[in-house]
């Protein structure tokens, strides 16, 4: 009997941790789900962001010396040509690959979304560079546009345009990154512009072609329409790439240095060049911290834009 | 009903997040211990980009024989710790691990890097570790860019002169020979367009920024007399000379002589460009002679120097690279010695080390009067007798200067030779930049 109510008590002392109500419990599972991210963002892009806020007040040399000059690195970005140089590469680069980077990826998965063996290889063979270092992908660009002998260069010249240098030149340099940083990514925005297409309900171009609307009309008034969360998803994605100069630095570092004259100094390149070729850490991070507040601002255009990423189809 | 479809049988969800619990703990748990065994070695780090992962075998051999010869007969051991060169040269490794409170004991830097370290304070003072005779043994020119209030912050491993190679084959094609050098800056950009072709350009001077492009340009500057410094501490950059310096290599590429765009590792690689057949002439260092025995044997070539300007005087430019200690290193003592008995000394061993290393690893000039005169037959055969005779007496050492006085300069050259601007504007505009910059500059002297 003692036994009994003894195993009784055990018995029923384990429901007791299961006492939390199925709402609390799914919301626990759902922070713990949540928790490595979030702390992967605390620790990885959360603390380095107030890291470097703080560095951006001091002159840091990056040998351990420190000395506070309040707002002074800010100031001098006014007066620092570079500076304002490299805001406009940055500025004509995101200008250039954000709307190439729609069209191309849009164009790609219009011309391979139907189902099949061909456009099944298509795909993949478009996606293909995103299977490739960034480096390699610099490499061979580098070595298709090089003077007199690459394959772009001689192709230019038996068009009847002379020995053009793609990236020698400071009017065609950024030009050709920009080309390289297109190719590389589209196959990634046509993916997701597939997902975006493969979402709209096929009965809505049925009824559009016995209304007797044309493919253009379709594309015109069903696609694009139906398409904008896909766009907006796209745009503001390529918009930030291109402004921090997400895949853009590697080509650059690769492929020109920043050169010629500077005609493809990113902001990105430039804060690289600030701290590590110049030990200017404390200017480093307070242009870092200007591009973190441009990005922020692209952010915020976008979703006034679009109505805080809200899309109602009327 | 309670089996996880998801989970190989057998496992629970339970038992899957007990284990990765206990592996995260784990993990945590041992980073400190990880730390720690770091920090309990003692060895000095010695950062480089030649060994023990170079693949040039005579340069690994160099290194590891001279590291295992100080380890065999002193506690305080060294680890050779290879840092790949573009990494190196241009990367954020040694940045990094500098700002991080991490940097090697000891490494190398050339001079255009000397003043960042030195003016952030982390070059050990080695002159308390070298004899005065090998103080000596150093010749000013080599030695001055690594000395500040007379102390020696460096020791150069080597000397290596700037000079223009020739393609034998394309000069035969031309109907030329090896008394068909130019002299002259003006003989030079003719006989580069001479030997331009429709795949092949005449002429090759470094068209990537960076620290090397200004190296290879000073000499230029130099034939003229001009400065970028006057002995005031003023620029000297609005000066005739520098114009025509950067006029020369902007004529190069607007003739059509020159490239804009290098193949390879860039302007100081005379493989990919030369031994490739892309340039019939190109702007080279000594050390290209070794470089094209180990990668282009079969390609004949010839070495000329520096055509000079009209009216004017010859100079070349001698960069290299110096061994450094850390004087926020684990044991900075330690690595003043080491550097002291590697390339300082005048043990016979250590001026045997700097011939073997200009000689049998390398093709370089040596930075010690000894060496000059231990390796005897070895500096005056073949191409190197070019250097040693004809060439390298011209030599300048590489100027060192902060990273903003090499920037200011590195923008007029680009913008002229590559950007199409005007050289007297770009020259004028350059000079207030410097004259601003110096104006404020507080660092050890800029030479």
């Amino acid at each position: 009997m003692t036994m009994a109510t003894t195993s009784q008590k055990v018995a029923g002392a384990k429901p007791a941790a299961l006492r939390l109500s199925a709402r609390r419990r799914e919301a626990i599972a759902g922070y713990l789900f949540v928790l490595p991210d979030a702390l992967g963002l605390l620790v990885f892009i959360g603390l380095p962001m107030i890291l470097a806020l703080g560095i951006s007040v001091f002159e840091v040399d990056g040998f351990g010396n420190f000395k506070f000059v309040g707002l002074a690195n800010y100031a001098r970005m006014w007066s620092d040509a570079l500076f304002w140089q490299s805001l406009k590469v940055t500025l004509v680069f995101a200008v250039l690959l954000v709307p190439l980077l729609y069209v191309a990826g849009l164009g790609l998965a219009l011309l391979v979304q139907r189902n099949g063996r061909f456009n099944t290889v298509m795909r993949a063979m478009f996606f293909a560079p995103q299977m490739v270092s960034l480096v390699v992908v610099a490499l061979v660009w580098q070595l298709m546009t090089v003077d007199k002998l690459g394959l772009l260069t001689r192709l230019l010249y038996s068009l009847g345009l002379g020995s053009v240098s793609l990236l020698g030149n400071p009017n065609f340099a950024l030009f050709t990154v920009t080309g390289a940083c297109v190719w590389f990514l589209m196959g990634f925005y046509m993916l997701i512009f597939l997902g975006g297409l493969q979402d709209i309900p096929k009965e809505y171009y049925e009824a559009a072609r016995i209304d007797g609307a044309g493919r253009v009309q379709s594309f015109w008034y069903i696609t694009l329409p139906l398409l904008r969360p896909t766009s907006f998803f796209v745009l503001l994605v390529s918009a930030v790439a291109a402004v921090a100069g997400a895949q853009a630095f590697d080509l650059v570092y690769v492929m020109t240095r920043g050169g010629p004259a500077n005609s493809t100094a990113l902001l990105i390149t430039y804060i690289y060049q600030q701290a590590f070729q110049y030990s200017a850490f404390g200017y480093a991070a307070a242009l870092a911290t200007l591009l973190v507040i441009v990005l922020m601002a692209v952010t915020v255009v976008f979703f006034f834009l679009t109505r805080g990423g809200r899309f109602q189809y009327e | 009903m309670t089996s996880d479809n998801n989970t190989p049988r057998g496992w629970s969800r339970r038992s899957v997040l007990k284990g990765a619990t206990a592996l995260g703990a784990a993990g945590v748990a041992g980073l400190p211990m990880i730390g720690k065994a770091f920090a309990q070695d003692n060895a000095l780090s010695f950062w480089q980009f030649y060994a023990p992962g170079g693949d040039v075998k005579t340069q690994v051999d160099w290194f590891t024989t001279m590291v295992d010869a100080w380890n065999a007969a002193n506690d305080t051991k060294v680890n050779l710790e290879y840092v790949v060169g573009s990494d190196y040269i241009s990367g954020s490794k040694l940045a990094t691990s500098f700002a991080s409170g991490q940097g090697p004991d000891i490494f190398i830097i050339s001079p255009g890097d000397f003043l960042r370290y030195y003016n952030g304070g982390v070059l050990a003072d080695l002159t308390p570790h070298i004899e005065a005779a090998a103080q000596q043994d150093f010749p000013q020119s080599v030695i001055a860019n690594r000395m500040v209030d007379g102390k020696i912050y460096g020791v150069p491993m080597e000397v290596e002169p700037m000079a223009f190679y020739y393609s034998v084959k394309a000069f035969e094609d031309a109907g030329l020979n090896e008394n068909d050098v130019p002299k002259t800056w003006d003989e030079l950009l003719e006989l580069g367009n001479k030997l331009t072709t429709g795949e092949r350009y005449g002429l090759m001077f470094e068209t990537g920024p960076g620290y090397y492009q200004n190296f290879t340009w000073y000499p230029f500057m130099w034939q003229g007399g001009g400065e970028f410094q006057t002995a005031e501490g003023k620029s000297g950059f609005d000066s005739p000379a520098v114009v025509q310096a950067l006029k020369l290599w902007q004529d190069a590429i607007n003739s059509g002589a020159a490239p804009r765009q290098i193949l390879g590792g860039g302007g100081g690689d005379i493989v990919a460009n030369l031994g490739s057949g892309y340039c019939a002439m190109q702007n080279v260092g000594i050390w290209g002679i070794s470089a094209m025995e180990n990668n282009a044997p079969d390609v004949p070539y010839g070495i000329f120097k520096l055509p000079v300007p009209n009216g004017g005087k010859y100079v070349t430019v001698g960069g290299g690279w110096a061994f450094v200690a850390n004087a926020k290193g684990k044991n900075p003592e330690a690595a003043s010695r080491f550097i002291a008995w590697a390339l300082a000394s005048m043990a016979p061993d250590s001026i045997q080390r700097v011939v073997d290393w200009c000689t049998v690893a390398k093709s370089d000039m040596p930075p010690r009067d000894s060496a000059l005169k231990q390796g005897g037959e070895a500096f005056n055969k073949g191409k190197m007798a070019v250097f040693s005779k004809d060439i390298h007496p011209g030599t300048r050492a590489e100027p060192r200067v902060p990273p903003e006085v090499y920037k200011i300069i590195s923008d007029a050259i680009q913008a002229t030779q590559l950007g199409g601007a005007d050289p007297q504007a770009t020259a004028t505009a350059a000079s207030q930049q410097l004259d601003a910059f110096l104006a404020s500059y507080s660092g050890a002297p800029i030479l």
